[in-house]
C-alpha cells in the first residue's frame, strides 16, 4: 500500500481518480455552481424577479437592446428585480427555464419562435409563474399562464415595399436577411407585394448573409447589389444591418429602410427609412399588463400595424440630410403609404403571409 | 472590365483578413499547434482596433493596442499549453470563447451597452493612385509581402529550422540547443501580431465597425486554410484567398440564381469547399496527415 507518486507524478489518491469520477465530479461543481451565480433568484423571488431569456444576442442595436433597455426603465419605474439571460444553445432553453420557475420568478419573458417549445413543456409545471413568449405562435390549446405574441412585421415591410417602388430610381429593389427562416421569407415577399402593388414591373432581389451578426458580410451584399443597379435595400438582418448601411453610405443615391429609429444616425443620408418593430414597446405592454392583478394567461396577443409596435417611418435625419431630390420623391410616395396603411387596416387591402421563397 | 475590378476588390477585401490569421495558424502548426484559437484572437483584435480608434482617436495608436492584446491573448494560450500541460486543442477552443466573451464585456464596460461600437474611421485606405483598388485598405497592399515574409522565414532561414524542429521532433530541437517551448512562444506571439491585423482588416478595412462575435467562423476557415494549404505559408495564402473567392461567388450567385436555387445551398458553398479543400489536400499533398504529424507537443 504504497503511497508514492506513480508514473504521472501523482499520488496514489488522486491517481485512484478515474476520468469519469473526475468529469463528473466537475459537470456536478459546475452546475451547482452556475445555478448559483447566474441566478441567485430565491432571494429576490419575493420581491418579484422578472427575467427575459433572449435566444439573440444583445447589442444588435434593436430587438433585444431595445427589450433589455426597456426592461431596466420598467424595473427602475416599479421596483422589481430583473435579469437578462442569454441562451445562446437551443438545449439549454428548457433547462433555463425551469431553474427561473424553481427560483419563484414571478413573469418570465421570452424571445423569438425558438423557444416555444421549451415554453409549452415549461409552463404548465410552473403555474405561479407568468410566462409571456414575445414573437411566437398561438398555442393550442391555450396554457392558462402563458401569453404568446406574434408580430405582423411583414405589414411594415409590405409599406416599405409600397415606398420604394416610389422613391427608387432604377427601380431594382434589394432585400438582405439575416437567415432564411419563415418569418424573415414572408417579410421579402410581403415587401415584393408592396413593390409590384405600385410597379408590376420592379425587379426585387433578395440575398442572405448567413447570419445575424455579420457586418463584413452585409457590407459585401449591399455592395454587389448596389453595383448591379439595385438602389432601395430594405435590411432585415440585425447586427448585420451595420454592414449595409456603410456600403451604402459610400454610394450616392443609396437608400437603405433598416429595423430600428436608433440606425437613423448611421446613416444620416443613406438611412431613409425603417421598418420598425418596437420589441421595447412591445415588451414594456406585456410585463405592465403581467405584473397587474387581472392579468390572464391562455392568450395569444396578435400585433399589428396601429399597434404603436410596428410601422414603416420616415428618418428625420434624411429628410435634413438626404439627397434633395429623393426627399422630394419621398415625400410624393409619402400619401400612397399612409393610403396602404389605412387599407390594411380597414381590412380593404390584404397582404399575403407567404413563408415560402 | 470595372465588373472584373468590383469582384477582385471584393475577394481581396473579404480574403485578406483570412490570409493574415492564416498566417498565425501556420506559424503556429509550425511550431506544432493547432491553433484553434484563432478565432478567438481575432476577434480581440477587430474589438481592440475599434475600441482603440474611438477612446484614442488615432489608428496607429489602436493597432498598437490591438498587436499588444492579441499577443497577450496567445501568451496566455502559450501558458495554458506549455506551463499548465493542457491539450492544445481544447486551449484554443476556450480561448475563443474568451475572446467572443471578453470582448462582448469589454463593449458593455467600456460603452454600458452591447451595441455594435462605429468608429469615426478605419484602416487608411490606398487612395485614388489604385485607380479601382484605391478603396482597399493598405493592409490589402502589405499582405503579399507579409505572405512572401513568411515563407521566407519559414521557409529560408535558421529560424524556420528550428521552428520546424520544435514543432516535428522537439527533442531534435532540444538536442541542438534549440528550446522548443521558447520557440512556441516565439511562434505565438507573433501569430498575435498577425491575428491583431487580420481582426483589424475585418472590423476596420472596409467598415469602421465591431459588432458581437462579428469574425462569424472566420478564424476557423484559416484553420481550415492552413490544413489546406499543408502548413506551407503561400499555399495557405492561397487556401484563404480561395475560401474568398468561393464565399464572393456564393453572393454573386445568390443576386443571379437566388430565384431558382435555395439560399441555403448558395450560402454553404464556402463551407462545402472547405471541406473539399481539406479532403483534395489530404489526397493530394498529404496536408493532414502532415499537419497530424506536426501536432505533437510533448517532448519524447
Amino acid at each position: 500500500m504504497s503511497n508514492k507518486p506513480n508514473a504521472n507524478g501523482l499520488g496514489a489518491p488522486l491517481a485512484r481518480l478515474s476520468r469519469r469520477r473526475f468529469l463528473a465530479a466537475t459537470a456536478g461543481v459546475s452546475a451547482v455552481v452556475g445555478a448559483g451565480t447566474t441566478f441567485p433568484l430565491a432571494a429576490r423571488a419575493d420581491a418579484g424577479l422578472v427575467a427575459l431569456v433572449h435566444t439573440q444576442a444583445a447589442g444588435d442595436s434593436g430587438p433585444i437592446d431595445s427589450m433589455m433597455g426597456r426592461l431596466n426603465q420598467l424595473s427602475e419605474a416599479q421596483g422589481f428585480e430583473t435579469r437578462a439571460i442569454y441562451a445562446q444553445d437551443p438545449a439549454t432553453y428548457e433547462t433555463v427555464l425551469r431553474t427561473l420557475g424553481d427560483a419563484g420568478a414571478s413573469i418570465v419573458l421570452g424571445t423569438f419562435p425558438v423557444i416555444s417549445e421549451a415554453f409549452k413543456a415549461v409552463a404548465p409545471i410552473y403555474p405561479d409563474t407568468r410566462w409571456i413568449q414575445l414573437f411566437g405562435d398561438a398555442v393550442d390549446p391555450p396554457i392558462g399562464n402563458l401569453v404568446t405574441v406574434s408580430y405582423d412585421y411583414y405589414l411594415g415591410c409590405y409599406l416599405s415595399g409600397i415606398f420604394a417602388a416610389h422613391v427608387s430610381q432604377s427601380k431594382q429593389i434589394g432585400f438582405i436577411g439575416g437567415i432564411s427562416i419563415p418569418p424573415i421569407n414572408a417579410d421579402f415577399n410581403a415587401l415584393q407585394a408592396g413593390v409590384h402593388a405600385v410597379d408590376p414591373e420592379a425587379s426585387v432581389t433578395a440575398a442572405f448573409a448567413g447570419s445575424f451578426q455579420d457586418p463584413a458580410k452585409g457590407y459585401e451584399i449591399a455592395s454587389q447589389m448596389f453595383l448591379d443597379g439595385i438602389d432601395y435595400i430594405q435590411t432585415d438582418s440585425a447586427a448585420t444591418d451595420g454592414g449595409i448601411i456603410q456600403a451604402a453610405n459610400e454610394r450616392e443615391g443609396a437608400m437603405v429602410s433598416a429595423l430600428d429609429p436608433a440606425q437613423y444616425p448611421l446613416g444620416p443620408a443613406s438611412v431613409i427609412g425603417v421598418v420598425s418593430l418596437d420589441f421595447g414597446q412591445s415588451l414594456h405592454n406585456e410585463t405592465s399588463a403581467a405584473l397587474g392583478a387581472d392579468w390572464q394567461g391562455g392568450r395569444h396577443v396578435p400585433t399589428g400595424l396601429g399597434s404603436g409596435v410596428i410601422d414603416f417611418l420616415r428618418s428625420p435625419l434624411y429628410q435634413e440630410q438626404g439627397p434633395a431630390a429623393i426627399v422630394a420623391r419621398s415625400d410624393e410616395a409619402w400619401p400612397a403609404v399612409e393610403a396602404a396603411r389605412a387599407g390594411i387596416l380597414d381590412g380593404s387591402v390584404s397582404v399575403p403571409f407567404n413563408t415560402e421563397l | 472590365m470595372t465588373e472584373f475590378h468590383e469582384f477582385m476588390v471584393a475577394i481581396l477585401r473579404s480574403g485578406t483578413p483570412l490570409v493574415y490569421v492564416t498566417m498565425a495558424g501556420v506559424i503556429a502548426q509550425r511550431a506544432g499547434v493547432w491553433h484553434l484559437g484563432l478565432e478567438g484572437v481575432m476577434i480581440v483584435g477587430a474589438c481592440a482596433t475599434i475600441l482603440g480608434i474611438v477612446l484614442t482617436g488615432s489608428f496607429a495608436a489602436a493597432i498598437v493596442i490591438a498587436c499588444v492584446l492579441c499577443v497577450a491573448a496567445s501568451v496566455l494560450l502559450w501558458f495554458v499549453i506549455e506551463k499548465l500541460g493542457a491539450n492544445p486543442i481544447i486551449a484554443g477552443l476556450g480561448l475563443t470563447g474568451l475572446g467572443i466573451g471578453g470582448t462582448a464585456l469589454a463593449v458593455q464596460a467600456l460603452f454600458g451597452s452591447l451595441a455594435a461600437v462605429t468608429a469615426p474611421f478605419g484602416v487608411p485606405r490606398l487612395g485614388a493612385a489604385f485607380g479601382p483598388y484605391g478603396a482597399l485598405s493598405i493592409f490589402v497592399l502589405m499582405m503579399p509581402f507579409v505572405v512572401w515574409g513568411m515563407w521566407v522565414l519559414l521557409c529560408r532561414t535558421r529560424f524556420g529550422l528550428r521552428l520546424a524542429a520544435a514543432g516535428e521532433h522537439p527533442l531534435a530541437a532540444r538536442s541542438v540547443g534549440t528550446d522548443p517551448a521558447r520557440v512556441r512562444l516565439i511562434a505565438l506571439a507573433a501569430g498575435g501580431v498577425l491575428c491583431a491585423i487580420g481582426g483589424a482588416e475585418l472590423a476596420a478595412g472596409g467598415l469602421t465597425i465591431f459588432a458581437q462575435n462579428m469574425t462569424a467562423g472566420r478564424g476557423f476557415m484559416s484553420f481550415a486554410a492552413v490544413i489546406f494549404g499543408a502548413g506551407h505559408p503561400i499555399a495557405a495564402a492561397f487556401a484563404a484567398m480561395f475560401f474568398s473567392l468561393v464565399g464572393v461567388a456564393g453572393i454573386r450567385l445568390q443576386l443571379l440564381f437566388g430565384a431558382s436555387i435555395p439560399h441555403d445551398v448558395l450560402l454553404s458553398l464556402p463551407y462545402l469547399a472547405t471541406i473539399l479543400g481539406v479532403w483534395i489536400s489530404g489526397r493530394m499533398r498529404g496536408g493532414a496527415k502532415a499537419a497530424t504529424e506536426a501536432s505533437e507537443l510533448r517532448d519524447y
